[in-house]
């Protein structure tokens, strides 16, 4: 098998259209600092294990249609590799990546990742979070993902994503995703993901989309006494979102709706939720940017699934005022209201971000 | 002398108006590449880092810098989007998709020097600049004042 995949490599790297093709690449260095404090606090826990310091790094090398791509997150309490991806750009509009990709479902996540600089508010939407921050949705898959577009209706853009991989698992302490770096012989089970938006035009992040996920999800370690001998957790989701991004606005809107099997001993208990959150943003003079977001929820608590995660916030209300001070280069300072499924909180953040290339 | 101070002076404004009238714009490639025609939506794909493909073959933008009239046209003309909007469209490309932003070039020499090298390269330059050389080919004209 090794001999199969080094013989595949070395005729990529001797085909035509890569030895006719010189090496370029570009490095993002997406550094940032942030400070929390809580107060009203009513709740058990307060999700205070955000970074301070961070830097997230990206590097993209590229050959021919042949790229390498790559974004490491290094920060004062992890080193995560969190993407890395050969692709193979089959058109202009067509791109074929295999390796550890974001999930095409995440709307904020696919726009986002995990650059700090690249997102107003400080903090994501609680359905959109990290798995090692308490996420309720699997963010990171290994496996294959095939993103396209093409022209429709005269001018317009159809954005299309599908993707299969390895799913995360779900452990005592969430969910984890496979580790590329360090890969564990836990079983894993699958999970597919679907996206398709529709824009006005090429270069306009205005549009309407769908995305559709069915993840399995592993369960390993200790279980929870209410789930004994808890095995897996089939979640299908269902989403619609919204973008109106003109030259001083941007709405940002989800909702989605996730069916959810937990499987245990001879037993199964099935639930329903549906997460929704709009955000609007608003340019103003002297380079401020104010931002508020409501997040909520319907039927979050009763839901056994989310009950397997402490940190999520059933009902969220955050703004902030963002300053992009000098070239490349913003302070932030953000409230938050949470209400978790046990109590709430509020916290006030203040956070520098930058981008340097 | 007095009299012909006047007609000096017309002759001096026409001059500037056919020094200003051949400052043309135009987009260039190697003699030998394989690009033959690209519309203006591919033109401002291509200088936004988004992935242009010739048989096979991304293509490399490469942005002229030589010169600081090139910047508000490049802007204008080509990308149409404000500095900090192309900025961060370029930032996009990369944490999204890995899109290689387009190489600056600050020196004319570098640059012709650097399309001589890379049949896949593209780039601008004034017409005057270009006009006689056999070893560029024009591919289309951006702008014209």
């Amino acid at each position: 098998m090794r001999i199969s995949r080094l013989l595949f490599i070395v005729f990529l790297l001797n085909s035509p259209l890569l030895r006719a093709d010189p090496l370029r690449y570009e490095f993002l260095l997406l550094p940032s600092a942030s400070g929390v404090g809580t107060f009203d606090r009513r709740a058990p826990n307060t999700q205070l294990d955000d970074e301070v310091l961070q830097a997230d790094m990206i590097l993209s090398l590229q050959k021919g249609p042949l790229k390498l791509f790559g974004e490491y997150l290094l920060s004062d309490h992890e080193g995560d590799l969190e993407r890395l991806q050969l692709g193979w750009q089959l058109s202009d509009d067509t791109v074929l990546w295999i390796g550890r990709f974001h999930q095409p479902t995440s709307v904020w996540n696919h726009d986002h990742h995990h650059g700090q600089y690249l997102q107003t508010s400080i903090t994501r939407p609680s359905i959109d979070e990290w798995e090692d921050l308490g996420g309720v949705i699997p963010q990171h898959f290994t496996g294959a993902l095939l993103e396209s577009g093409r022209t429709v209706f005269g001018s317009w853009k159809l954005r299309t994503a599908a993707a299969v991989g390895v799913a995360p698992q779900i452990t005592p302490h969430g969910l984890e995703p496979f580790d590329l770096l360090h890969p564990d012989s836990d079983r894993h089970q699958m999970g597919y993901q679907a996206r398709a938006s529709l824009h006005p035009g090429d270069f306009t992040e205005t549009g309407v989309g769908i995305v559709l996920a069915n993840d399995e999800l592993t369960a390993v370690g200790p279980t929870p006494s209410w789930l004994p001998n808890f095995d897996h957790v089939n979640l299908k989701l269902v989403g619609l979102f919204a973008i109106y991004a003109p030259s001083d606005w941007k709405i940002t809107s989800t909702v989605y709706y996730a069916d959810t099997k937990l499987y245990y001993g001879p037993a199964r208990k099935d639930d329903s939720f549906i997460v929704g959150y709009i955000e609007a943003e608003r340019n103003f003079a002297y380079d401020l940017t104010g931002f508020v977001r409501w997040e909520d929820s319907y039927g979050a608590n009763s839901s056994p699934y989310l009950h397997l995660f402490e940190q999520f916030a059933r009902c969220r209300r955050v703004a902030g005022l963002r300053w992009d001070f000098v070239e490349r280069q913003a302070l932030t300072v953000q409230f938050t209201n949470s209400h978790t499924l046990d109590g709430r909180y509020s916290d006030i953040r203040l956070q520098w971000s930058a981008a340097f290339f | 002398m007095k009299r012909r101070a006047p007609q000096l002076v017309i002759l001096l404004c026409l001059w500037a108006q056919v020094y200003a009238a051949s400052h043309t714009l135009v987009l260039v490639v190697r003699a030998d590449s394989k690009v033959t025609a690209l519309d203006s939506l591919t033109v401002r794909k291509l200088f936004l880092g988004l992935p242009v493909l010739i048989d096979g073959t991304p293509l490399h933008p490469l942005r002229n810098r030589s010169d600081s009239q090139l910047d508000p046209i490049f802007l204008q003309q080509i990308v149409a989007m404000s500095q900090s909007a192309y900025d961060r469209q370029i930032l996009i490309g990369v944490n999204r998709q890995g899109w290689l932003r387009p190489v600056e070039v600050n020196s004319g020499s570098r640059l012709i020097e650097t399309l001589y090298a890379d049949p896949s390269a593209v780039t601008f330059m004034w017409l005057q600049d270009v006009a006689h050389n056999p070893k560029v080919r024009v591919i289309r004209e951006l702008w014209s004042d």
